[in-house]
């Protein structure tokens, strides 16, 4: 009856002090903006079947992926035995859910090898993390208090672990020398026991009374101490997966308050869903704590510090400040010490800081290429990049701030409709001399007819010199096929993908929607793409602006030609040449795209050479983001030679590409290492054309 | 301080620019207006004086003579930051007739500084800031490359043959500026897009002045050549070319 | 009747600009069937004075005053006024070089004298007084007509040659008050570059690119560039390769410059290179390279090895020195 009062009174503990943390943070997730609204729960179980209890995720990194996810699946199994604990304690019976007979037998069994299993794994982290130095668990974000907290919690779940073990081996050895039935299987503990034969029944009895008593103790602190720790991320970890963004990575939020902006100032007799004027007009982009969403703020909560985003971040391997997870845990730090104010004295308190420049500088913000890496790799689904991109919102919208290159960026897109400064008058200038006719829509639709495809070209396509040769060969291809497309030509303006992707929210939608509006008017209902921006922005971005086409990416139409029969390529017309891919990031990582180049690269030659980072480890080539048009931020290396050395290190005499700015930072990178006679950087379309006799 | 900036509008920069019919003006469709760059700089300048505490200028205004097709231009500038925007409502006449709307103005208004690009896309004419310094009877600068106020004094740097002079005038007096006087272009926030949507533009009608000059043919230059091609063998030749038919050494 | 022209001269010494001008300024007045008077404001001695007549002045009028010393755009405005107007000055011609179109508007007002600004020609026509000048950055070229009776032109730099004539000038010395009150420039600090010249204010500049192979294959070039007493410059990736300082780059992201003459050496003309250096009035090209984007912008080129074709220009240039 005692041990049942005091069990009780431990267990209100535990729950006043838990109630009031998740209180707190409750009240902290107030003061956040609204996100996405949670639709599509079967899919989301899914994701959460295969992410969260599948480990899918975790298991890209495969050994330490695989000690995690025993430790987790160990915690799953022996939650089971704590619920039964506490029931055990509250009514005072012993082993109350025996009584589910052989399932009670199974998840026993499981919990007693886990434990052992968990402690074990436990002890290499713990190792790991004291006598080996881990360069993913440094950092400048990463102070004494994150190892400390590190190493506090694998020694609570070690501890946790050994009171478990000893729990069912002083059961088991009770029991048995008691001669009294035994409740579940012990394999682990039976074992344990029987080593320990010198022990009395007694002796047993108190060392499971003892461990049984620290276990469940430990659950209540360990409980309670989670939720101010980064190990936060196991109550958080499976809603946040299940809370995952189910949109493609490449697809970014619309701003919907810069929407009604952009309409009111094309027509102001416009009405789109007009705001009341006493509205203070909310703040654009991501300024400090309150201004992230829900989400945002859930996000940091569930980080767990691993550092695996940080580790594949392209920015930070070569040595500029940016780090994701530094984001994340800025953001759950700023929130930490402003919240409570906030709380306290309304939401307009200001304490003259904020999570821009006093936690995040903007040098961090504008190294960031949006290649969507650190997101691909956080085993819980953590959104860093729509962070980031919100952040640069801010600077951009609020205070016009922006590194000088991307202004005169914005000013060129703005009046003459490409990032460089070129007039729209030259967009059909690859065109010359292509030896036949390239549809323009103008001319077409005035004759009466309509293309099956517009054939979207792009800036690059049709200002960069090296690239106007991809889409040379692209065309004849299309011509050499029959397909029937036309070019929009000097209609074609910039889809404002470099503005968007630098925070200049306002731009890309009076570019989009000016794109969209031309489009419409031609009726246009097929796109195909060769850059991955493009395609990116037309299949992912433009709907949310009410501009809904099928868009195709050159690949997968080059794919259907070849399934169809329609293209056939001879493998022998390119000599077994050595090819390696660079999986562009918005092709990959951001739409999924990876299996096609290389079906096609496969008809091509006999000879693809994968690099060690590929498909979705693929290293970002550097130029995304915007960074295209900027200075790169310091740093140790530049990107684009890091990637280079990723290909040559395959030793392929071609490096295969499909994005213009790869092939810009690939071509770059071969001149910098002195390879460009031997090593060639050829586009998809280009090699194909080649093994035509097109090219 | 009070700073006026002349802004001209001018058709972007990478226009492919086609004659109209008749040759005496160029054909305007599809263009995109655009301040004249060098205007552009000279707002930034103002603008970043403007943001400095301690430069002491109160607003800044840019000033316009054109129709109201320039309306959209003039947003631009207040989009940027600018206080306020006046515009002299007439068609657009050479620059004898312009430096005399804006001196007009200038009068009734008070500037302590005025800034003028030095020249624009379209006429490259350099004129105008000369002229309304002239018509008012003002100190006027060329070339300045830098300008910064210290203890309210206006310091300028202007460019000489071989160098830079570093000069001091007394307010009020026009700042004919280049290239150099501010470093990169500034955007507008959305705040000032939001603002400049709805502020007025404030317009006054022209004084009667007889222009000076008049254009009575455009035409376009001999086209571009192809790249003359010197054989490798014999680079003097390269040279000789440079000398006597490009005249550039 | 006359024609008046701004001989401006530098430490007392005129430039191969000023006998541009004289020369022009010349030829016109012998268009109008009158004499050329040149005015100087400054310390010049009458020996350099004198050369002005080599070019066709009649009268050269040299002023001296303290209060002169430094450009003051309405004192020199205020003193040519006078001038013009003693001598009946029917067309005045300045460079429009800085100086030029310091004084050049404000004399416009002053005399209520139409201005033909940048002209690169000799009139077309003298009645009505056409003009040839450049419009639209060099997109279009414009026929002005300038209704005054007095017109003011000012010459581009580097369009008119020199034409010597035979000389009978008279130097006369005039002293023309000067209110102090009046000149409000006061100059604090002059800033005289000495060595290398400045990338952004050279008329010709070598610039070297990846085509070089390497920071040792650079001093071919630089003698090169100083023998033509170019400033050098440089494409991205040789700067980012820390080859040359960081000041040389040229192009989108690096320094953008419109010289007369842009030599790349070894350059293949990326876009953004280019839109460093598009607005030049000349680019050469030499790169081994026949199908480089740079020999569609270059009016010249030479397709070979830099380390080959260099040593032979600057031989070619000793031998002409």
């Amino acid at each position: 009856m005692a041990k049942q009062i005091i069990f009780a009174f431990s267990l209100l503990i535990t729950f006043a002090v838990f109630f009031y943390t998740v209180s707190r943070i409750i009240s902290y997730f107030k003061l956040t903006k609204p996100g996405f609204p949670v639709r599509d729960p079967a899919r989301r179980f899914s994701i959460m079947m295969k992410v969260a209890f599948g480990q899918t995720k975790i298991f890209r990194r495969p050994v330490t992926g695989f000690l995690h996810a025993l430790v987790f699946w160990g915690f799953c199994v022996i939650i089971f035995g704590s619920i039964e604990m506490v029931i055990d304690g509250l009514s005072g019976t012993e082993r109350a859910l025996k009584f589910l007979g052989p399932v009670y037998d199974f998840l026993i069994a499981s919990g007693d090898i886990f434990a052992l299993l968990v402690a074990v794994a436990i002890i290499v982290f713990l190792a790991r993390r004291l006598f080996f130095h881990i360069a993913r668990f440094e950092g400048i974000e990463m102070k004494k208090r994150s190892h400390r907290d590190a190493n506090i919690s694998l020694t609570l779940i070690l501890l946790l672990m050994i009171s478990l073990i000893f729990m069912n081996t002083g059961y088991m050895g009770y029991k048995t020398a008691a001669g009294e039935e035994i409740a579940g299987i012990y394999p682990f503990g039976a074992i344990l026991a029987g080593m320990l034969s010198g022990i009395s029944a007694e002796g047993f009895r108190i060392m499971y009374e003892i461990s049984w008593w620290a276990h469940i103790l430990l659950i209540f602190f360990f409980a309670n101490y989670l939720p101010y720790s980064k190990h936060f991320h196991v109550f958080m970890s499976v809603p946040n997966v299940f809370l995952s963004r189910l949109d493609p990575p490449g697809k970014l939020i619309n701003m919907d308050s810069i929407t009604r902006e952009v309409k009111l100032m094309l027509d102001p007799g416009a009405a789109y869903d007009p705001v009341p004027a006493e509205t203070p007009p909310e703040r654009f982009g991501i300024k400090d704590a309150e201004d992230a969403t829900w989400k945002n703020y859930f996000d940091s909560l569930s980080c767990t510090e691993c550092g695996r985003c940080t580790s594949v971040c392209p920015a930070n391997i070569t040595g500029k400040k940016l780090s994701p997870r530094k984001i994340m845990m800025d953001l759950r730090a700023r929130m930490k010490e402003k919240g409570p104010m906030m709380v306290k004295n309304g939401k307009d308190f200001s304490d003259s800081r904020s999570l821009l420049r006093d936690y995040i500088t903007a040098e961090e913000l504008w190294a960031c290429t949006t290649c969507n890496a650190c997101a691909t790799e956080c085993p819980i689904n953590i959104n860093q990049p729509s962070i980031i991109v919100d952040m640069r919102r801010y600077l951009v919208l609020e205070e016009a701030s922006a590194p000088g290159e991307l202004k005169a960026v914005f000013n060129n897109i703005e009046n003459n409709g490409a990032p460089w400064q070129y007039s729209a008058e030259d967009r059909l200038v690859w065109a010359k001399d292509i030896g036949f006719e390239i549809p323009v829509m103008s001319g077409m639709v005035a004759g009466g007819k309509k293309p099956e495809y517009l054939f979207w070209v792009g800036c690059a396509g049709a200002f960069d010199d090296r690239y106007k040769k991809v889409v040379r060969s692209f065309a004849k291809i299309l011509n050499h096929l029959g397909v029937s497309f036309a070019v929009l030509g000097r209609e074609e303006t910039c889809t404002g993908d470099p503005a968007r992707r630098a925070g200049n929210e306002m731009l890309y939608q009076m570019q989009a929607l000016q794109v969209i509006t031309t489009l419409k008017g031609y009726e246009v209902s097929r796109i195909i793409t060769i850059c991955p921006h493009c395609y990116n922005i037309f299949k992912n971005e433009y709907p949310d602006l009410d501009g809904k086409f099928e868009v195709i990416n050159y690949l997968r139409l080059l794919r259907r030609f070849i399934d169809e029969g329609k293209l056939k390529i001879d493998i022998s017309a390119l000599n077994n040449i050595s090819v390696t891919y660079h999986d562009p990031c918005y092709l990959g990582r951001a739409n999924g795209i990876y299996d096609e180049p290389r079906f096609i690269l496969n008809r091509l030659t006999g000879n693809l050479t994968e690099m060690e980072r590929n498909r979705s480890f693929a290293l970002c080539c550097g130029a995304g983001g915007a960074q295209m048009f900027k200075e790169a931020e310091k740093g140790d290396k530049e990107i684009f030679i890091e990637r280079t050395e990723d290909a040559l290190d395959t030793d392929a005499s071609v490096i295969a590409s499909a994005c213009p700015f790869c092939m810009t930072m690939l071509t770059d990178g071969l001149k910098y290492k002195n390879r460009e006679n031997d090593v060639k950087n050829m586009d998809i379309a280009e090699l194909i054309a080649q093994s035509l006799g097109l090219y | 301080m009070k700073i006026l900036v002349c802004i001209s509008n001018v058709p972007d920069t990478t226009t492919k620019i086609k004659l109209a019919e008749g040759s005496r003006t160029i054909d305007t469709t599809g263009i995109q207006w655009v301040i004249n760059p060098w205007d552009e700089l000279s707002l930034t300048r103002a603008l970043e004086l403007k943001d400095d505490p301690s430069a002491g200028v109160k607003s800044v205004s840019v000033i316009h003579v054109g129709p109201a097709s320039s309306d959209p231009t003039i947003r631009k500038a207040l989009a940027i930051g600018a206080d306020d925007a006046l515009r002299v409502n007439t068609e657009s006449s050479d620059a004898f007739f312009v430096a005399a709307q804006i001196a007009e103005i200038i009068k009734k208004e008070h500037y302590d500084l005025v800034f003028c690009g030095i020249e624009s896309s379209d006429y490259n004419g350099s004129l105008v800031g000369g002229m309304v310094a002239e018509f008012l009877g003002m100190p006027s600068v060329s070339a300045v490359s830098s300008i910064r106020i210290e203890n309210g004094q206006p310091v300028i740097v202007r460019e000489i043959d071989g160098g830079k002079e570093v000069i001091t005038l007394p307010v009020p007096f026009v700042a004919i500026v280049q290239k150099g006087i501010a470093k990169e272009p500034r955007i507008a926030a959305m705040r000032g897009i939001m603002m400049a949507r709805t502020k007025a533009i404030r317009l006054f009608e022209p004084v009667h002045v007889e222009p000076l000059t008049e254009i009575v043919t455009l035409e376009k230059p001999a086209p571009r050549k192809a790249c003359k091609f010197i054989d490798a063998e014999n680079p003097a030749q390269l040279l000789e070319l440079l000398q006597n038919e490009a005249k550039v050494i | 009747m006359s024609v008046l022209v701004y001989t401006e001269n530098w430490d007392g010494k005129f430039k191969k600009l000023t006998f541009e001008l004289v020369s022009y300024a010349s030829e016109i007045a012998k268009m109008l069937n009158t004499g050329l008077t040149a005015v100087s404001i400054g310390k010049t001695g009458n020996s350099e004075l004198a050369k002005a007549g080599k070019y066709g002045a009649s009268k050269i009028i040299s002023i001296d005053n303290e209060h002169l010393k430094v450009l003051d755009s309405q004192a020199y405005t205020n003193v040519i006024s006078e001038i013009a107007r003693a001598e009946k000055a029917s067309v005045i011609v300045l460079s429009n070089n800085n100086t030029g179109r310091a004084i050049a508007p404000r004399l416009s007002v002053s005399l209520k004298a139409g201005v033909g600004s940048g002209v690169s020609k000799l009139p077309l026509n003298i009645n009505p007084f056409t003009v040839y000048k450049r419009t639209y950055s060099g997109n279009a070229f414009a026929h002005v007509v300038i209704k005054s009776d007095i017109r003011i032109l000012t010459l581009a730099q580097n369009s008119f040659e020199l034409i010597e004539t035979p000389d009978n000038s008279t130097i006369v010395k005039i002293d023309v008050p000067v209110d102090s009150a009046l000149v409000k420039t006061t100059v604090k600090e002059v800033q005289k570059q000495t060595g290398r010249i400045l990338l952004t204010d050279a008329d010709i500049v070598v610039s070297g690119g990846r085509g070089m192979k390497s920071p040792d294959n650079w001093a071919p070039l630089v003698e090169f560039a100083s023998l033509l007493g170019a400033a050098t410059a440089c494409s991205r990736p040789v700067s980012d390769e820390g080859w040359r300082p960081h000041e040389e780059h040229t192009g989108q992201t690096g320094k953008i410059i419109a010289p007369n003459l842009y030599i790349a050496v070894g350059i293949s003309g990326s876009t953004q290179h280019l839109a460093g250096v598009s607005s030049s009035k000349f680019i050469v090209a030499i790169n081994t390279d026949k199908d480089a984007p740079i020999f569609e912008a270059a009016q010249y080129g030479i397709v070979g090895d830099a380390m080959k074709v260099l040593p032979k220009l600057v031989d070619a240039l000793k031998k002409a020195k």
